[in-house]
């Protein structure tokens, strides 16, 4: 009972992939109209986890790696189904709906058991905010680089006059490039704010706001190369191809951040280790 | 038993354009060419389709089979011409053919260029006019939509409709994937030529912007211009034009090409790398090929264009095969409608056969039933039509409810011996088999 929720939100993921990835190969028309509800179903399942995991725990589910990367899935998911209000083409989902699959069942490799008791810094209302704040900038940095990809074959297709399926299934390269720019800016945001609040809450309870430790360097890279792409964009005027190259790279970052940070380097970030004591990312 | 539909016409293949420019059916904009054929001898209901391509006219007849040549008569009439040159090229389609057929024409599987989507909506023209001057009744109107509703699954199901078969319609679904909306979008056309021309207006359909026209000499630019209501600038000014320009149609006469690499490039600095598609139709070439090359710049010649047209015209091919399956399935739910109807004309010959028994009883006792008032023959009345009607009762759940067809007939020709019923014409209703006889646009013959 305990993941009853999260157990039915990975089938209908997995589900909505299975039809998402026939729709990308085989189907003629251009709508997917069974992976978009699975994956609609399945966000819904999603939430009430979410919401089960809080009032199980009595405050937010956010102090293991399960519930941080079943969040970061979720961001995922949600943007997803909120984007394609907007532009019917359902390719994006061909993409990010796997994406959030792979990422439920890289959260259900993490044990969901909270360990107890919670340090007492796991307690601040600085958890929610740093986490959340964070791993939404990441979601839609996913969503960025998804873009940036179908940018890429787009693109690719147009210039070497290949003409066919593919092409009229992705969406034009003015949409793809808008993605790319709402997408920067509210990632960035996101982003900047999540690294702020994380130092305010480091300031709040340990009374020195950067220690150098790894993730945090590593948060600050990937905020340079999106302020490198900001700048860019705003500056310099680039757009298209280099722009959507920027933002696969810019994700590369983010991913090695998020995931390869806290297993190959360690710190106080790191997921279940003893260090200071906190786990997520 | 016969549906009694008929259409009558002729399209791009069987007539040429010379043949097809001359039936348009001229002023029916508000129906009153569709009235002129509803009037014509046999004809219950119709409506006129006409399109560049076509002209059709879909009737249910007493008599399809001499119904037509009053049609053709009045083809004939309606366009102060002689029908017999035309004869040759009308083709005419009866019941599950003619079913078939209109299926077919509203999915747009008839079309010339197979799933074009404007057919659609003419058809849809065409049965709204019909219907405004009461020319349609219950076949027509339930033929027809059960035609636009074949024509929403095959647009819906099968990727017909989906890739650009013209070159035109390839370049603008093109300018749309790589632009977006095209709505803001501004154009340039380069040098005057008559595909150029073409192409031009089919993209200012799309574009609310004026259309700037550049030409080596500025008055024929002017011209053109003003042909299609766009501005005309100097030759001078064509870097300025293409900076400002997102779609580059060109075709001058020159030998050497008009835009180069090198000032391609500058230009893309001073768009700020502003996406621009090049459409380069003369020949020889206008755009040096290395201009693709180029960030944001994406460059289309004719071949180009002829190439992605071809491949989706075989690429339609395959989707026209699963269409086709759709449009044979609702033929066949259409054709199994049809047949539910055939009870009606048993039945009310039924009805009109016991009634007649009961008049014919009464006014025989006419003269015995002259002393009773008017109360008390009002009563005989009553009793005498409860008794008809109870008798019928019976007869007549049994024919509505015999399930399968074939059991459907066995029972239909069975109470048509019991009561011989022969020497009936069917009658054709939808829905309830008692509102027969009032309804304006029925066909009784008895």
């Amino acid at each position: 009972m305990d993941l009853l929720f999260f157990k039915i939100a990975v089938v209908l993921y997995l589900g909505a992939s299975v039809s998402y990835l026939a729709f990308l190969l085989v189907s003629s028309s251009n709508r997917a109209p069974v992976g978009f509800w699975c994956a609609a179903l399945g966000f819904a399942a999603h939430s009430l986890s979410i919401l089960h995991r809080a009032i199980f725990s009595g405050f937010f589910p956010l102090a293991s790696a399960f519930d941080v990367v079943s969040l970061f899935a979720w961001f995922v998911v949600g943007l997803f189904l909120l984007m394609r209000y907007r532009d019917p083409s359902p390719i994006f989902g061909s993409i990010a709906v796997p994406l959030a699959s792979v990422l439920m069942l890289f959260a259900a490799s993490f044990s969901y058991q909270i360990k107890q008791p919670l340090l007492p810094i796991m307690k601040s209302w600085w958890l929610p905010v740093h986490v959340i704040l964070a791993v939404a900038g990441n979601g839609v940095f996913a969503l960025m680089a998804i873009g940036g990809l179908m940018y890429l074959v787009q693109e690719w297709l147009i210039k070497t006059k290949r003409i066919g399926r593919f092409h009229r299934l992705l969406p034009s390269l003015e949409i793809l490039d808008t993605i790319n720019r709402r997408g920067l800016s509210l990632g960035f945001f996101l982003l900047s704010l999540g690294i702020i609040s994380g130092a305010l809450w480091a300031g709040s309870a340990w009374g020195f706001y950067w220690s150098w430790d790894p993730k945090e360097t590593w948060s600050l890279i990937t905020w340079f190369a999106y302020a490198a792409m900001v700048h860019q964009r705003v500056a310099l005027g680039w757009r298209g191809k280099r722009a959507a190259m920027m933002a696969i790279f810019g994700f590369g970052l983010v991913m090695f951040t998020f995931v390869g940070v806290s297993a190959l380097l360690g710190g106080h970030h790191a997921f279940g280790t003893t260090g200071k004591g906190i786990t997520g990312p | 038993m016969s549906l009694g539909l008929l259409v009558i016409g002729l399209n791009h293949s069987t007539a040429p354009v010379q043949v097809r420019e001359k039936i348009t059916f001229p002023g029916d904009g508000e129906g009153a060419v569709t009235r002129m054929i509803a009037e014509v001898d046999g004809i219950e209901e119709t409506m006129i389709l006409s399109t560049c391509n076509r002209a059709e006219i879909i009737a249910i007849a007493d008599d399809p089979s001499s119904a037509g040549e009053g049609l053709i008569q009045a083809i004939g009439r309606i366009h102060g011409i002689s029908p017999d040159p035309i004869r040759p090229h009308l083709y005419f389609k009866e019941d599950l053919e003619a079913v078939r057929h209109v299926f077919r024409v509203a999915s747009s599987l008839d079309s010339m260029v197979v799933g074009e989507p404007q057919i659609l909506g003419q058809v849809k023209e065409g049965y709204k006019r019909a219907a405004c001057v009461n020319a349609t009744g219950p076949i027509l109107n339930r033929l027809m939509h059960r035609a636009f509703f074949t024509a929403k699954r095959v647009r819906s199901e099968t990727g017909v409709g989906l890739a650009a078969v013209s070159v035109a319609y390839v370049a603008v679904e093109l300018a749309k994937k790589i632009l977006g909306e095209l709505k803001d979008k501004a154009v340039l056309m380069l040098g005057a030529g008559e595909m150029a021309e073409l192409a031009a207006r089919h993209l200012s359909t799309q574009v609310d912007k004026p259309i700037i026209v550049i030409n080596r000499t500025y008055q024929s630019a002017c011209n053109l211009a003003g042909l299609l209501g766009g501005s005309a600038i100097e030759m001078e000014k064509l870097d300025d034009g293409l900076s400002s320009a997102d779609v580059v149609i060109t075709s001058t006469g020159s030998r050497d090409p008009v835009i180069l690499s090198d000032q391609m490039k500058r230009i893309m600095r001073r768009r700020r790398f502003r996406p621009i598609f090049l459409i380069d139709i003369a020949i020889p070439r206008d755009v040096e090929p290395e201009v693709n090359e180029i960030d944001g710049v994406y460059l289309y010649n004719i071949d180009d264009l002829q190439a992605v047209a071809d491949e989706n015209a075989g690429e339609r091919h395959q989707e026209a095969l699963r269409a086709e399956t759709i449009v044979a399935e609702e033929v066949t739910k259409f054709m199994n409608w049809t047949k539910a109807l055939e009870s009606a004309p048993t039945i009310v010959a039924l009805r009109e056969k016991l009634e007649g028994i009961r008049s014919a009883e009464l006014s025989r006792c006419n003269g015995k039933l002259a002393r009773l008032d008017p109360a008390e023959r009002e009563i005989i009345e009553m009793i005498t039509r409860a008794i008809i009607n109870k008798i019928a009762h019976d007869p007549i759940s049994f024919i509505k409810q015999s399930g399968t067809r074939a059991r459907r007939n066995l029972s239909l020709d069975m109470a048509q011996r019991m009561f011989k019923l022969d020497g009936f014409v069917s009658t054709l209703e939808p829905g309830e088999e008692e509102r027969t006889e009032n309804e304006p646009h029925h066909r009784n013959k008895r």
